[in-house]
């Protein structure tokens, strides 16, 4: 070791060279970096980048399609749909799984490596740890979600092209307007994706443990998609964070409602000032004695964290009963009729047939829950008694059609028919090429409030 | 037991008259950690340009104190001043020109050295990173910055962690046994380093379980025994209440040195299994007379030489210091059997 620099008599305590722009940025610049070098966030980025890309390379090699995913059924003919669909799955297990990766070990990987007292004997507080440290993950978090919109949307209109998208409603979007609804569709992912990176940042500061803080967000997550498909109550369904990942779904219904959007975004809000705050009270009183050499690891507590989480899901599990029934057979009856009426006007018109602009059918519908209650989100049945008109003594004809239909507790469903009723999943259009059967697979939603 | 002196205080009331600023002042200190009372009032004054030892055995609270200071820990009674101003609630702690580090230093292992010390200069504020290869090099670890730190020794961590601390430009330098896993080369350079920056007017505290680390380098000692501070002063303080020293001693006859020992009361000399000699000499110091004209090893040798015995070997193995830093920290009392045994133990070792 050989000589140091000199320190002038009178130097202000903050050493000369030390002392410029230090605060939030140069905590938030130095996470960015580290957070750019690990192997974690290189492989999600080189994941969200190719993911999409695969999947589209996946479909355009297969007949098949993600049906069950509101849009699935049209990926072959529109790369927005590639694009929503991407959107679902990743609203349901990708975004909690990037946010536990991203955020789930920044702060609790200084526990880990001991590294704690490190960056605290540093120049910056720990109010500046706490904050750049966020914003270094808010940056990963929302620049991952930015880029698998890109890709998806890249990887939709490459592979599959800009074909019309057809929204919940029935209707033909045109690619300006699916451009746009599908954008905003992964922007309103933003708020939900930042609650769940705040529940990552909570544990990994509560539990000092990067295992818990990367797998509890998935946790977490599945157990509210679990709570999401119990009780027919609508409080307890809009008040999971998972259930804000579904909010886009309300831009593509025929007629707009954006009272579960401004909830899913309040709700988001609420789970990320909680998780915040609580993360923050955690790290500010937090005292960074050294590993405890006489605690011995042990079955308490993992046992009574265990105990205390089944009984909290046991008391939501109870609670999805709160609330009135979001999902009548009334507000189904009433979003199903119109699209099926617009879908069935879409696959005359695709067979060549002259559809009057406006058309409707006389339609007479009926639906039941498969269930011993008569509201709810599960599993329905839909028939559909279309009356045509014909000359002769008996003025209609009636064709019935069944649907089982699959409703979700936001009021999105699913309905489908057997082949016998509506034909195959694909069909030939006026100009012999094969294209989708509009009636084969029909999604929508209703307002459940 | 010697008796237990508290010069900062004075210097404390000193201070409050010519104003100096002092780099650390800390005055009633307590910190429990459940029913232990890991720091115990304690009370301390670091000087400009000073270099303190922080001196205990395991478990004194020595660790738990440089805590305190560095603002990792909040004390539950007592202040802290860094050149003047409180340290304030931890949330809020901000150590401008404070640098160094408890326990041994830790990195992120995934990142080079170099990248460790360039982050760690961005936490400052970014100012530093053009000083990480200078740095670098006064640590010599100029040809390793960009090597893993997982592959980096004991040794290497340790000088990596004195870098990162020099990135800072310091004016209070805070080191946990800061030659833990140097080679002896390593420890005198690192010795070295912290009197020149000393010198520069940097105030330092050292922490230390060996007496020996430090006793070439600190100005200052502070003894903790059980989180309370059981001595306080100079080096020279240090040295003139030591209860004795010993050493191993081979001469051209030993009979004839084992009689010579006898006829003193202050020295006892022991033939030891291998055949050398253990001597243990009471309240002296190696290599001059003590101050108070008490005995001293001098005498012994001069005897030695009258007596036409050659001394072939005299190697010192419990310094003065380390006997007295036995005796404060230690419910034994330091006569010369325990300065025997103390011997033994030193012996061991090499």
């Amino acid at each position: 070791m050989s000589a140091t620099h000199a320190l002038r008599p009178g130097e202000p305590i903050a050493g000369g060279r030390a002392g410029r722009s230090r605060g939030v940025w140069s905590v938030y610049r130095a996470e960015r970096r580290k957070l750019a070098t690990q192997l974690s966030t290189r492989l999600l980025a080189l994941i969200c980048i190719l993911g999409p890309f695969a999947f589209a390379g996946v479909l355009k090699i297969q007949t098949g399609s993600p049906a069950d995913t509101l849009f699935g059924v049209w990926v072959h003919s529109s790369g927005f749909a590639l694009s929503l669909v991407v959107l679902s799955f990743c609203g349901a297990w990708g975004f909690p799984v990037l946010a536990g990766v991203l955020a789930g070990d920044i702060f609790s990987s200084e526990d880990r490596y001991g590294t704690w007292k490190m960056v605290l004997t540093r120049s910056s507080t720990r109010r500046s740890l706490f904050a750049g440290k966020l914003l270094a993950a808010i940056t990963f978090s929302v620049g991952l979600l930015v880029l698998l919109a890109i890709s998806s949307l890249a990887a939709g209109l490459l592979l599959v092209g800009d074909g019309a998208l057809v929204d919940l409603g029935g209707h033909t979007l045109s690619t300006g307007h699916s451009l746009a609804l599908v954008l905003a569709a992964w922007l309103l992912n933003v708020l939900p994706m930042l609650a769940f990176t705040s529940l990552a940042v909570l544990l990994s500061i509560a539990t000092r443990n990067g295992i818990v803080g990367v797998i509890g967000p998935a946790l977490v997550d599945l157990v509210m998609q679990l709570l999401l498909l119990v009780g027919t109550g609508v409080w307890l369904h809009l008040l999971l964070a998972a259930s804000a990942f579904q909010g886009w779904y309300t831009l593509f219904t025929a007629h707009p409602y954006f009272g579960p959007l401004v909830i899913a975004c309040i709700v988001s809000l609420i789970w990320i000032v909680a998780c915040l705050v609580g993360s923050w009270l955690l790290l500010r009183r937090r005292d960074f004695a050294g590993a405890p050499v006489s605690r011995r690891p042990g079955w308490v507590v993992p046992v009574r964290v265990a105990v205390s989480a089944a009984v909290v899901v046991a008391f939501l599990a109870i609670a999805s009963n709160w609330g009135p029934a979001g999902d009548t057979a009334t507000k189904l009856k009433a979003s199903l009729e119109p699209t099926f009426n617009n879908l069935t006007l879409l696959q005359q018109r695709e067979l060549g047939r002259t559809v009057a602009p406006g058309a409707k059918l006389n339609l007479l519908t009926s639906c039941s829950r498969r269930a011993s209650t008569p509201a709810g989100p599960g599993d329905w049945i839909c028939t559909l008694n279309v009356f045509i008109p014909q000359p002769g003594a008996q003025p209609f004809q009636q064709t019935p059609v069944t649907y089982d239909v699959s409703v979700q507790s936001d009021g999105c469903y699913k309905a489908e028919s057997p082949p016998t009723f509506v034909g195959q999943q694909t069909m030939k259009d006026a100009h012999g090429n094969q294209v989708v059967n509009p009636l084969f697979v029909i999604y929508g939603c209703f307002n459940p409030l | 037991m010697v008796p237990i002196t508290y010069p900062t205080q004075i210097a404390k009331k000193r201070a409050r008259i010519v104003t100096p600023v002092a780099a650390v002042r800390a005055s009633g200190l307590v910190k429990r950690f459940e029913t232990t009372v890991a720091v115990d009032r304690v009370d301390l004054v670091v000087g400009e340009g000073e270099v303190r030892g922080l001196l205990g055995p395991n478990g004194a609270g020595k660790t738990t104190l440089l805590r305190l200071l560095f603002g990792l820990v909040s004390p539950d009674d007592g202040d802290i001043e860094l050149f003047g101003r409180p340290l304030g609630a931890s949330e809020s702690v901000c150590l401008d020109g404070v640098a160094g580090f408890v326990e041994e230093p830790t990195f992120y292992p995934y990142l080079s050295g170099r990248v460790n010390l360039e982050l760690f200069a961005e936490l400052d504020g970014g100012g530093a990173a053009d000083r990480v290869e200078e740095v670098l090099e006064q640590v010599e670890l100029a040809g390793r910055g960009g090597d893993r730190v997982s592959g980096y020794s004991t040794g290497m961590r340790q000088r990596l962690g004195i870098a990162a601390a020099l990135l800072r430009s310091p004016r209070l330098l805070l080191l946990d046994e800061p030659t833990s896993g140097l080679d002896p080369a390593g420890a005198r350079d690192m010795g070295r380093l912290v009197r020149r920056l000393a010198a520069d007017g940097t105030a330092v505290l050292l922490s230390s379980h060996l007496i020996g680390d430090l006793e070439n380098v600190c100005d200052s000692f502070t003894v903790l025994r059980l989180g309370r501070v059981v001595w306080n002063g100079t080096a020279a303080q240090l040295r003139d209440q030591a209860p004795g020293s010993a050493y191993r001693l081979a001469t051209s006859d030993d009979a004839r040195a084992l009689e010579i020992a006898e006829q003193r009361p202050d020295v006892h000399a022991t033939r030891l299994e291998n055949g050398e000699l253990r001597l243990v000499v009471q309240g002296c110091l190696m290599g001059s007379a003590a101050p108070d004209g008490g005995a001293s090893v001098d005498p012994y040798v001069l005897d030695l030489g009258r007596a036409d015995v050659a001394v072939r070997r005299l190697e010192l193995v419990v310094s003065p210091l380390e006997s007295m830093f036995f005796a404060l920290t230690s419910d034994v009392e330091v006569d010369s059997a325990a300065l025997a045994e103390l011997a033994e133990a030193a012996l061991a070792g090499t």
